[in-house]
């Protein structure tokens, strides 16, 4: 089996440059290859799934993408450039943002509290509370989410809305690459349907979406490529386009 | 085309009600308290009586203030009685060899500082937790404060200055309680209006969330305990001052008194929800009730029997009736 069939037999690339590429990333916990060697393009505008079982590596391979695990070895380039993380905070300021499973919010603080949280705007020692709630209704309204009410704490929302609010801060920070943990795994359908087509609309501004998810249907609604992860290494790349449900689910469960 | 669905919009009256449930339960129940003094004593609601109460409550404000943004951590300070206690003495040692009031404060000041650095390095930085290692604390300080004094008072003598601190009055109204009540403010504008405040709240409320954002998770957690320090030692200046002497057995029992106020004020232990407000009100109230029982001559061993029901009632009640599950106009 030659080099690059290892790794998946990548698609040929389109004329854009990808906006991250990862070449050859291994990452070893211990005595565990939590990913053996993976490459990965993500380009703008597009939504690439990445999906595989439990423990195939697709959380490891994203939280790489977002600076949280550094690889034990692979280049990592952005926009053409090579850069190598050193924490959350380099991908961020790469651009790079991530919506985590957990979500990642402050029950306790308001919804445009939880939207500038580790961002706060400042007016001399103080929070400038007028200019981040503005700012807020501007954001939430540019992704068309519709919160009842900016300053209520975000323990007394609903999950959809909680999740609405993850995604809207990811996003509203001009990210190039977004990446999303399971966005829709505890949700209702009507949330479901909100997030998916939220991802549309961050799609079409040329952000570069990673989409991690179980929920096959929710793939072949709103990806363009899908990347599938097996035991650490990624096994294959398919256009959405042309490919089946059928197809996919023998290449998660290894049963080609 | 997917939408989330939106309930009816409350009205702002009880979106209001609903935000601050919390505080104004407290607030209910401070008025209650002296409602009840006032009715069955006749000295309760007189200037001069009033006037001591928050003379002699001033440490507990103050350091109530500093152990809100502790506990919104989801932290404790345990040794906050024995920290006094240590300043107190340290302070009068100091005194009796012959530096000045002033000196003497700064250096104390920056030697609760210290002590509360050190408390939050061991817990935030070494991970042990807050409990235990305040405990320790506890132990170790008042141990410290008993063996530099022998068990001694040392009395403070001619700091006309320093008595003025914790004697004294301005405008009528005595000097520790002005002081108080500009720490409680500067509390209350940090807790809510400076990005510092946020940090804190956003580290009680979800840590690991605060650190993926990229805020510096550990020196938060360790700078309350500082800030914790800190009021410790203005409280050990004042009580020193107040008193004219130092003695490792200054505030015993401080502790419980704090946490109560703290506590009572509608602040969780588990960290995130908070107000400066409420710790105001719910010290306010703790020290009216040992101040209106001694008036009342209830027997002074009843009144630790009875401060202590009365705080579990005020807490339960405010967990019971206005916790994270209650919502006014929700029928249920």
């Amino acid at each position: 089996m030659s080099e690059t069939a290892q790794r998946g037999g990548a698609i040929p690339p389109n004329s854009a440059t990808p906006l991250v590429s990862l070449r050859d990333i291994r990452l070893t916990f211990g005595s565990h290859q939590a990913l053996r060697g993976v490459d990965l393009d993500v380009m703008p505008g597009e939504c690439l799934a990445l999906l595989g079982d439990n423990a195939a590596g697709k959380s490891t391979l994203s939280k790489v993408i977002s600076g949280t695990y550094i690889p034990d070895s692979g280049t990592i380039t952005v926009q053409g450039e090579e850069v190598r993380f050193t924490g959350p905070n380099d991908a961020r300021s790469r651009n790079i943002e991530m919506v985590f499973q957990d979500l990642a919010l402050c029950d306790h603080i308001d919804v445009v509290g939880n939207l500038f949280l580790g961002r706060e705007l400042n007016k001399g020692p103080f929070l400038d509370q007028k200019a981040m709630l503005a700012r807020a209704q501007e954001m939430l309204e540019a992704l068309e989410i519709r919160i009842p009410r900016l300053t209520a704490r975000v323990e007394k929302l609903s999950g959809g809305q909680r999740q609405a609010i993850a995604i809207a801060r990811a996003a509203s920070f001009q990210p190039k690459v977004l990446i999303m943990d399971e966005p829709t795994s505890a949700l209702a359908v009507a949330e479901v349907e909100a997030v998916l087509s939220l991802i549309n609309r961050v799609k079409a501004k040329g952000v570069g979406v990673v989409l991690i998810t179980h929920r096959l249907q929710d793939v072949f609604r709103v990806c363009d490529r899908a990347a599938i992860m097996y035991e650490g290494t990624k096994v294959a790349e398919r256009m959405i386009a042309d490919t089946n449900l059928e197809e996919i689910v023998n290449l998660i469960t290894g049963g080609h | 085309m997917a939408n989330y669905t939106e309930r009816a919009k409350q009205s702002h009256a009880v979106e209001w009600l609903n935000d601050n449930a919390q505080v104004l339960s407290i607030a209910l129940f401070f008025i209650a308290c002296m409602g009840f003094f006032w009715a069955l004593t006749d000295t309760f609601m007189t200037t001069g009586n009033l006037l001591n109460v928050v003379r002699q409550g001033a440490p507990v404000l103050i350091v109530a203030v500093a152990m809100t943004f502790v506990i919104m951590t989801a932290g404790i300070d345990l040794a906050v009685g024995s920290i006094v206690a240590l300043i107190n003495a340290l302070a009068a040692i100091l005194m009796a060899n012959g530096f000045d009031w002033v000196t003497t404060s700064v250096m104390m000041l920056a030697a609760g500082a210290v002590v509360g650095l050190a408390q939050g390095w061991f817990i935030s930085f070494q991970g042990i937790a807050a409990f235990i290692v305040t405990l320790a604390g506890m132990s170790i300080l008042r141990g410290i404060a008993l063996y530099i004094t022998e068990g001694y008072s040392i009395p403070i003598k001619d700091q006309a200055g320093f008595f003025w601190l914790g004697r004294g009055t301005l405008a009528g109204i005595p000097v520790p309680a002005i002081l108080a009540v500009l720490v409680a403010i500067i509390g209350f504008i940090i807790m809510r209006n400076t990005r510092y405040g946020r940090q804190v709240v956003a580290v009680g409320s979800n840590l690991e969330a605060a650190r993926r954002v990229g805020m510096p998770a550990r020196w938060i957690v360790c700078s309350v305990y500082m800030m914790s320090g800190i009021a410790c030692a203005i409280a050990g200046l004042l009580i020193a001052a107040r008193l004219g002497s130092g003695s490792s057995n200054a505030a015993v029992g401080f502790e419980m008194q704090v946490i109560a106020a703290v506590v009572l004020g509608g602040t969780s232990l588990m960290g995130g929800r908070g107000s400066i407000l409420g710790t105001a009100l719910g010290a306010l109230t703790i020290l009216i009730i040992g101040n209106g029982l001694i008036l009342m001559h209830v027997s002074p061993f009843l009144t630790q029997i009875v401060t202590g029901v009365i705080i579990l009632l005020a807490v339960w009640m405010n967990t019971r009736l206005f916790g994270a599950g209650f919502k006014l106009g929700k029928k249920g």
